[in-house]
């Protein structure tokens, strides 16, 4: 891109949760960052949010499934108000948080908006990315790279409490629990519903709570109670694996954590007590949690940091912090893109790369029989990573056992290539020039891990891909 | 760091290897223990026993510049050998992490710790080595480059007289209209500039990519050679003789303490005698730490294709690309 020039493009963030849903679109300014004298360097040099929606009840249709058609609506009225088109929207993505990630039609409902509402929208599910993107929402990962402590973020909304730990903007674990305000939901005073999790729960405190009951603080909040001090114990590293409100693995950060955050929808009664005085506005025990944690004094021992974002997080992470931008000389074959939901196959080159270049051929076989192994044609991105500074015959050898070894795949498909390092132009223009006929995708200075998920959008005017990293999808 | 800098450090640490013998020490074992809070530092000798060792035979002399050349990977020795504990490590890690400028090295002393010592003063005399060293022959054999002479002469008046450095020598201008093409889209050039190590190191990855890429491209490319001893203008002379649309030399960059062995690529739309400088553009810190060689040649290949297509080169492409 030429210096100085700003590209624009539009991001939408969507956030289906369990008791509410939610929408941003933001505008992202690209630039060249790099001095005149270097190769070009695009980045996102700014974010701007263009458009909040209100925030919605999640439509459900019946206790199991999601309203389709409503959700849609929803979004497209919000498009409407916004004044964007499905197709402006070039980046970005929808994201199918806690109990609703559970429902029968969560897949085709997330897929069905990913490709409906917009050009390159990723569809994105998963407790441990539900964490990491609320981080990036609530500011957390952004205190995270400014300061030199370790924060984790916890993000409750109805059904599931996301915790995300960071230190210099590294992420050092997740954690699920079940904690959130829907787990109990009161109707005209009467417990009407009780979380199996939490059901478990109360049995072991020997709580007599039923459905059923009338709702009084006195016999809910020892759950709530609980429930803090399951939170205490977390960020303390010091879970039983048998605790019941544990969703998922257990927690696993080697740093202390200095200063803690909230977000999600409960945290906005943390913070903002006096937007949550109608204890009736969802009919839960949000408003009950939020109190026990403020009161919990295990909770006392650690800095309390206000979060940019409160309810907002996850969707403003969704729709602003999901999005990297590649290296700025790449080659790819422009009418393979988008690319969608590609699971990484990391190769290292730190052995030594000669004897990698030999293994290849049967790495990318194994890499076959992982991902397709119905030989039905699912792609997957090769992820060479460490690797060492090429010189110009390496990259040809390597160019050539790359294309010769994807073309025993069943199908004939583009090679997707990704690099840590600034190669991937002169590995394409090698690829290009020995095997003219393979279709190529060869992007670089994207970092990923083995098993992730990755999605690739169409090129951009600055010549950069847009790409969305999903650590983990439906599962 | 600046040129200046660099030398007045050299002088004071050559004047300070000239001056110690005249603190004369009977026995090398010995110990100086230096009272650095006096104003007149002042040293106590602290022996060790009563083997008297034999004088040292002259002293610590720094050698003529044309030492060979090392085969030694500096930036694998710069990775520091201790570590202090894991939470102050990591902390000065992202600092360090974020330059290549000696920061957070420690000290003994007023001083900087020996083995940070020996990395500046072997980095030093990179630099130099660079400077006064040659290019490797057989590398410009096996990528058939023809040599060809500046009005430079010899290294010292190469650095004292940059304008000879401009123009190619008489002999020069005979090879080149006997060798080369005339008129082809796209010439390419290499020199050793300031730093020979930066051809070494660079050139052939940068060079066979960058081929590769205007074969890609479908550009034609004129008879390449190498200029000695040549600076930046040197292209005018050589666009003035070949009349080529684009000109793209490849030379060593100044060596500096971080790396001795940069290269920039320079290129100019149509350079003539009457060139002037905006009208060049560079694309520099091509070598390992920098922008990687065969990245750089790819990438060279793309900015060739907009300055014909724009027919303009710096800042007039830039205005012309509005």
């Amino acid at each position: 891109m030429d210096h100085n020039k700003k590209e624009e493009i539009l991001s939408a963030g969507i956030d289906i949760g369990t008791s509410t849903t939610k929408l941003v679109i933001s505008k992202f300014s690209l630039m060249n960052t790099a001095g005149g004298t270097h190769m070009p360097r695009i980045e996102i040099i700014d974010k701007e949010v263009i458009h909040k929606s209100p925030i919605f009840r999640t439509p459900l249709a019946s206790g199991n499934e999601i309203d389709m058609p409503e959700v849609e609506k929803l979004v497209l009225s919000q498009y409407e108000e916004a004044g964007v088109q499905s197709s402006d929207i070039k980046t970005g993505a929808v994201i199918i948080t806690g109990e609703t990630a559970t429902k029968s039609n969560a897949e085709e409902m997330i897929n069905h908006l990913s490709a409906h509402a917009g050009d390159f929208l990723v569809a994105t599910a998963g407790p441990d990315l539900e964490s990491i993107i609320a981080a990036r929402g609530s500011g957390a990962y952004d205190y995270s790279k400014k300061t030199n402590k370790t924060i984790a973020n916890i993000d409750i909304g109805g059904g599931t409490a996301n915790i995300a730990v960071y230190r210099y903007g590294e992420l050092l674990g997740t954690c699920t629990l079940h904690i959130g305000g829907k787990l109990i939901e009161m109707k005209a005073g009467m417990i009407d519903y009780i979380a199996p999790s939490v059901k478990k729960m109360a049995k072991q405190l020997g709580a007599p709570v039923q459905e059923g009951d009338r709702f009084e603080e006195a016999t809910v909040k020892p759950l709530t109670d609980y429930m803090a001090g399951t939170i205490a114990a977390m960020l303390k590293n010091q879970l039983n694996e048998s605790e019941p409100l544990l969703l998922g693995h257990q927690p696993g950060w080697e740093y202390p954590i200095d200063v803690m955050m909230f977000s999600g929808g409960v945290s906005e009664c943390i913070y903002h007590e006096a937007n949550c005085e109608a204890t009736d506005m969802y009919d839960d025990i949000g408003v009950l949690l939020a109190k026990s944690l403020t009161e919990h004094p295990d909770l006392a021992n650690w800095e309390w940091i206000e979060p940019t974002e409160t309810v907002r997080a996850t969707v403003l992470g969704a729709g602003t912090q999901t999005t990297e931008i590649s290296g700025a000389t790449i080659q790819v074959d422009e009418d393979t893109l988008p690319l969608r939901n590609l699971p990484v196959y990391r190769i290292p080159f730190d052995g030594g790369f000669d004897e990698q270049l030999v293994r290849l051929p049967q790495l990318i076989e194994e890499a076959v029989e992982i991902y397709d192994p119905a030989k039905e044609g699912q792609n997957f991105a090769l992820y060479l990573a460490d690797l060492p500074l090429l010189g110009f015959k390496q990259m040809q050898s390597l160019a050539d056992t790359l294309v010769t070894a994807v073309r025993k795949k069943p199908k004939q498909q583009p090679a997707v290539i990704v690099l840590e390092r600034d190669l991937a132009k002169s590995l394409g223009q090698a690829i290009r020039i020995q095997h003219p006929d393979q279709q190529a995708v060869c992007i670089d200075q994207i970092y990923v891990e083995h098993g992730d998920y990755l999605d690739i959008g169409k090129v951009l005017q600055s010549g950069v891909v847009p790409v969305v990293i999903k650590t983990l999808t439906f599962h | 760091m600046d040129q200046a800098m660099i030398e007045k450090i050299t002088e004071i640490v050559v004047s300070k290897l000239n001056d110690q013998p005249e603190e004369k020490t009977s026995s090398q074992e010995g110990v100086k223990v230096w009272d650095y809070n006096s104003e007149k530092p002042n040293v106590t000798q602290v022996s060790n026993g009563s083997r008297q060792a034999e004088e040292a035979e002259g002293k610590a002399k720094i050698s003529t510049f044309h030492t060979p050349e090392k085969q030694i990977d500096n930036k694998e020795t710069k990775a520091p050998k201790q570590q202090p504990d894991k939470e102050v490590w990591d902390d000065l890690k992202q600092l360090t992490n974020k330059t290549p400028a000696r920061i957070g090295v420690g000290r003994a002393g007023p001083r900087p710790k020996t083995n940070t010592w020996l990395q500046f003063r072997y980095d030093h005399a990179a630099a130099v080595d660079a400077v006064f060293g040659k290019v490797d022959e057989s590398l410009l054999e096996d990528l058939d480059l023809f040599t060809v002479k500046t009005k430079v002469t010899d290294k010292e008046s190469y650095i004292r007289r940059p304008d000879y450095g401009r123009r190619l020598s008489d002999e020069a201008k005979k090879e080149i209209e006997g060798r080369c093409r005339h008129a082809p889209q796209v010439q390419i050039i290499v020199s050793d500039g300031l730093s020979s190590k930066a051809i070494d190191e660079n050139l052939e990855d940068v060079y066979l990519s960058l081929q590769q890429s205007l074969k890609s491209l479908g550009l034609d490319v004129g008879t390449p050679f190498f200029i000695e001893k040549g600076r930046v203008a040197i292209m005018d002379d050589v666009g003035e003789m070949l009349k080529p649309e684009v000109i793209v030399l490849l030379v060593g960059e100044r060596p500096g303490l971080v790396s001795a062995e940069s290269m920039s690529a320079y290129l100019c739309y149509k350079p003539r005698l009457d060139t002037i400088e905006s009208d060049r553009m560079v694309v520099s810190n091509i070598h390992r730490g920098g922008i990687p060689p065969v990245e750089a040649g790819a990438y060279l290949g793309s900015v060739i294709e907009k300055i014909l297509d724009y027919e303009a080169s710096g800042v007039e492409l830039v205005k012309k690309e509005g």
